[in-house]
């Protein structure tokens, strides 16, 4: 386990040294003047060459990398020049929110999925299995944006039930818990159906195991086989799918976090990325690296914990 | 007015008006320039309409509440250094301008008592009103003026106000030092140490090197807001101001927060809170948060979502024609276009009906490519433009293209509306032979090639005068010139046209212009974009500016 755990962290740094060179080189070699950006089109050549000198964007690429990577080491994670604040005052609250979207979303999709994908699959080809596939299927295959539109003209358009907009601060209509409401809700649509289908195939594949049809011959019960004996099998393989759905939720939700206006961790990086806000994301890239490389580790060692015969 | 003298023009403005030379709106302009108070031009006219013209007196406000306004929150710390007018719309509810362009495309005095130009309009005199106060008490002066002219005059401030005031202000000179290529290194400084005179606590005067016209207009743009000496023209939380409200809370991309300060010198404000909240970067954001009532108001709305909004029964659309003119243009210097058929051939094949249909919804009025609106007070009507397919396939083969041509048009991705007016003028073109590609690219790559490409679009914010958009766009050599457009007899007419007071005098010129643009010129100029928003019916006392700025002291909300 401590060899396990060793190799995985140093393989967690590695990637995250080279992904902080690979997206420092990219944003220096975009066709796009930091200085020029900043100030707009319409600037003089004199201004623009004053900020570029203020900003140190004259010096040498590498002695830029350098220093910067000396400055994460010491906590440092740069100035936002777009929200003119230190870059960890912005990407830890953003990330906070986002983590709670995710944590909310995680806690309905996961106890959902699993009842859903097992009921599916301990009876394969029956009504229910064909229904609840088929349900599945349409809700993962319609895109998170099309689910959000449709969802929005339903609820907050048509019926005005829930608020359409979720800045994460209450006012007189609407309370924060009731702008959750909706990007939870397409989050879970979208994400539900696929988790559902892994545990339905993986439950599909224990069923049909000897051992399964051998405890129902010698007389027990079908629930009690499903409970017993089936469930721990077939959560071995959807667990390492589970854990990366937390790679999604927090990265990959950007597209709900726009649709909804949800102060979050992917609309901040877009954000950057249309500002040319550097150093936001470059801190933004490594942060989504590092969630990415530890919910792998996680979910190896989920799957260590399920299976025994691995535990070494 | 009554102890000031009356600028040598006003009484022939006054004839003219009377003899019906000229109409309302270039009397009332042109006399409110030249130091006539908008009350004293506004009383005049309607005595001569034969009924009052001043703006009615605006029924009482509804007192208290708050207002949420959807807009883009961006950093606001640098006021002088400005962008975007939604910065300013934050920092104008806290600190004030000198004057105030009104949503009638009218400037009067704000900061300023009054104005008086000299009669070659070389030396404008400012009178600061008295009785204003900074938030922390301290009177309003002469000296705080001054010390806001040198700061955004100032190279190393970054801001925009530098390019507008620099023609009658301002100086080359070279520094000494040279750049990488050798080429010796210029900058800028006040054309002479008394350009900006103090002449007591209350007067200053601008002593410039060229006449300029159009002095009051500068005084209102966005990034000139009047700040505090003291706070070295930095801006946040609790900054002082002069303005009607104190800001208490920002977070860029959230929200921003003012509270009405109770002291306020002038009109309002009559709501407690005035709140921006940041919708995002999805404009379909808008019409969930108005549709749910989480915010009263939008700071504009987007043309796509125009038939959107008009289902909302709780909301009032508001519009306002501008002369915001978006324009292709191409670089005249460079082949095909150095041939001067190319480019009527170009304007040729554009129905421009369709195009604003297309574009924008009809939401605006149709253009005939010289960039004048017939809202500026100088426009001067030509003879009709109209289509003229068979023309342009003419003017092509004359050209040397008997089987029409192939270019790449370079067009930036947002706002979504640029992109289908590109659409539109390729569908329009390809009828004449003119085949087009549109190389669609992300904004920040656009910004570096806005200047450089043979063949762009620019959209020309709009500006209260004609002179102003033709002298930044067309004069030879100036730094905004990206079409490279160069003619003398242009440009002698412009600078005549800019010293001219005279509204006749200056729409003759003004025409030669037009008909030099539409015959020779760099531009393809469809239509002039209209603005429109909406707003909650509760909300009470909103009017839509040109350039969408908000008045927060002019607010008031009825409680739900």
């Amino acid at each position: 386990m401590f060899r396990f755990l060793t190799k995985q962290l140093s393989f967690l740094c590695v990637t995250l040294l080279s992904v902080s060179f690979i997206v420092f080189m990219l944003t220096q070699f975009t066709p796009v003047d930091a200085a020029r950006a900043i100030l707009g089109a319409y600037a003089t050549d004199e201004q623009v060459a004053h900020l570029t000198r203020e900003l140190g964007l004259d010096r040498p690429v590498l002695v830029r990398y350098v220093e910067y990577i000396g400055g994460l080491l010491r906590g440092d994670l740069g100035y936002s020049l777009h929200f003119k604040a230190p870059v960890g005052d912005i990407i830890f609250d953003r990330l906070g929110n986002t983590l709670v979207l995710a944590a909310v979303s995680f806690a309905i999709i996961v106890p959902l999925s699993i009842v859903l994908g097992v009921v599916a699959g301990m009876r394969e080809a029956s009504l229910l299995d064909r229904g609840i596939l088929i349900l599945a299927t349409f809700c993962t295959s319609v895109p998170e944006f099309a689910t959000g539109v449709v969802l929005l003209s339903i609820f907050v358009v048509n019926l005005g039930v829930l608020p359409g907009l979720s800045p994460l601060v209450a006012d007189t209509h609407w309370s924060v818990a009731q702008q959750f409401v909706l990007p939870v809700a397409t989050i879970v649509v979208f994400d539900t159906g696929y988790v559902v289908n892994m545990v339905r195939v993986s439950m599909i594949e224990v069923m049909s195991q000897s051992y399964i049809r051998t405890a129902r011959l010698k007389g027990m019960s079908f629930p009690r086989v499903v409970v017993r004996h089936a469930l721990r099998n077939a959560m071995l393989n959807p667990v390492t799918v589970i854990f990366l759905q937390i790679n999604y939720l927090i990265s990959g939700v950007v597209v709900v976090e726009t649709v909804f206006g949800y102060p979050g961790f992917g609309r901040m990086m877009l954000e950057a990325a249309l500002n040319k806000d550097v150093a936001l994301l470059e801190a933004g890239a490594l942060v989504a690296v590092f969630v990415a490389v530890l919910t792998q580790i996680l979910g190896d060692l989920g799957y260590r914990l399920l299976d025994p015969r691995i535990r070494t | 007015m009554s102890n000031q003298r009356e600028h040598p023009s006003v009484p022939k403005l006054k004839a003219q008006l009377r003899d019906g030379k000229i109409n309302r709106r270039e009397f009332l302009w042109t006399a409110t320039m030249l130091g006539v108070s908008a009350t004293v031009a506004y009383d005049f006219a309607g005595r001569v309409a034969g009924r009052s013209l001043l703006p009615e007196a605006r029924a009482a406000l509804p007192q208290g509440g708050t207002i949420r306004i959807g807009m883009r929150v961006f950093p606001i710390e640098d006021p002088h250094a400005y962008s975007f007018p939604a910065q300013s719309n934050i920092g104008r509810q806290v600190f004030e301008y000198l004057s105030k362009t009104g949503q009638d495309n009218i400037t009067r005095p704000y900061l300023l008592e009054s104005w008086e130009p000299s009669d070659d309009i070389r030396t404008w005199t400012l009178n600061i009103r008295r009785g204003v106060t900074w938030r922390n008490g301290r009177e309003f002066t002469a000296d705080d003026v001054i010390w806001n002219f040198q700061r955004v005059l100032a190279p190393e401030t970054g801001s925009s106000t530098l390019g507008l005031m620099k023609s009658y202000l301002l100086e080359e000179y070279e520094t000494g030092e040279t750049d990488d290529k050798g080429k010796p290194k210029k900058a800028t400084r006040l054309w002479d140490a008394n350009a900006i005179e103090r002449i007591d606590s209350h007067t200053v005067r601008l002593n410039c090197r060229v006449p300029q016209l159009a002095v009051p207009e500068h005084l209102f743009h966005y990034p000139f807001g009047i700040l505090d000496p003291e706070e070295g023209g930095k801006f946040g939380v609790g900054s002082n101001g002069t303005g009607a409200f104190e800001l208490v809370e920002v977070e860029v991309a959230r929200k921003a927060v003012l509270r009405a300060r109770p002291d306020y010198w002038g009109d309002g404000p009559h709501v407690d809170e005035l709140h921006f909240v940041n919708l995002g970067e999805d404009p379909a954001t808008a019409l969930t948060a108005v549709a749910s009532k989480q915010v009263d108001g939008l700071m504009n709305g987007e043309p796509t979502l125009l038939e959107a909004f008009r289902q909302q029964p709780h909301v009032d659309i508001h519009t306002v024609g501008t002369a915001t003119a978006p324009t292709v243009r191409v670089k005249q210097t460079e082949k095909p276009f150095d041939d001067v058929r190319v480019r009527v051939a170009l304007r040729k094949s554009i129905d421009s009906e369709q195009a604003l249909q297309v574009a924008y919804r009809g939401l605006g009025v149709k253009g005939e490519h010289h960039l004048v609106a017939p809202i500026h007070p100088e426009y001067a009507p030509l003879p009709e433009w109209n289509r003229d397919v068979e023309g342009a396939k003419a003017l092509l083969a004359q050209a040397g293209y008997p089987d029409g041509i192939d270019l790449t048009l370079d067009v930036r991705s947002e706002p979504r509306w640029i992109v289908d007016m590109a659409q539109n003028y390729k569908e329009q073109w390809a009828e004449a032979g003119i085949r087009v590609d549109l190389n669609v690219m992300p904004v920040p790559m656009y910004l570096k090639v806005w200047f450089t490409t043979n063949f762009g679009i620019t959209n020309w914010r709009h500006r209260p005068l004609g002179i102003m958009v033709h002298g930044l766009a067309f004069r030879t050599g100036v730094p905004w010139n990206e079409s490279g457009f160069s003619n003398a007899e242009f440009d002698e007419v412009l600078s005549k046209a800019e010293m001219t007071v005279d509204v006749e005098e200056r729409r003759d010129l003004m025409e030669r212009l037009e008909q030099i643009l539409q015959d020779e010129g760099p531009a393809v100029q469809a239509f002039f974009v209209g603005e429109y928003t909406v707003y909650d019916k509760r909300v009470k006392g909103f009017r839509l500016h040109p350039t969408l700025y908000i008045f927060g002291n002019e607010l008031g909300i009825e409680q739900a």
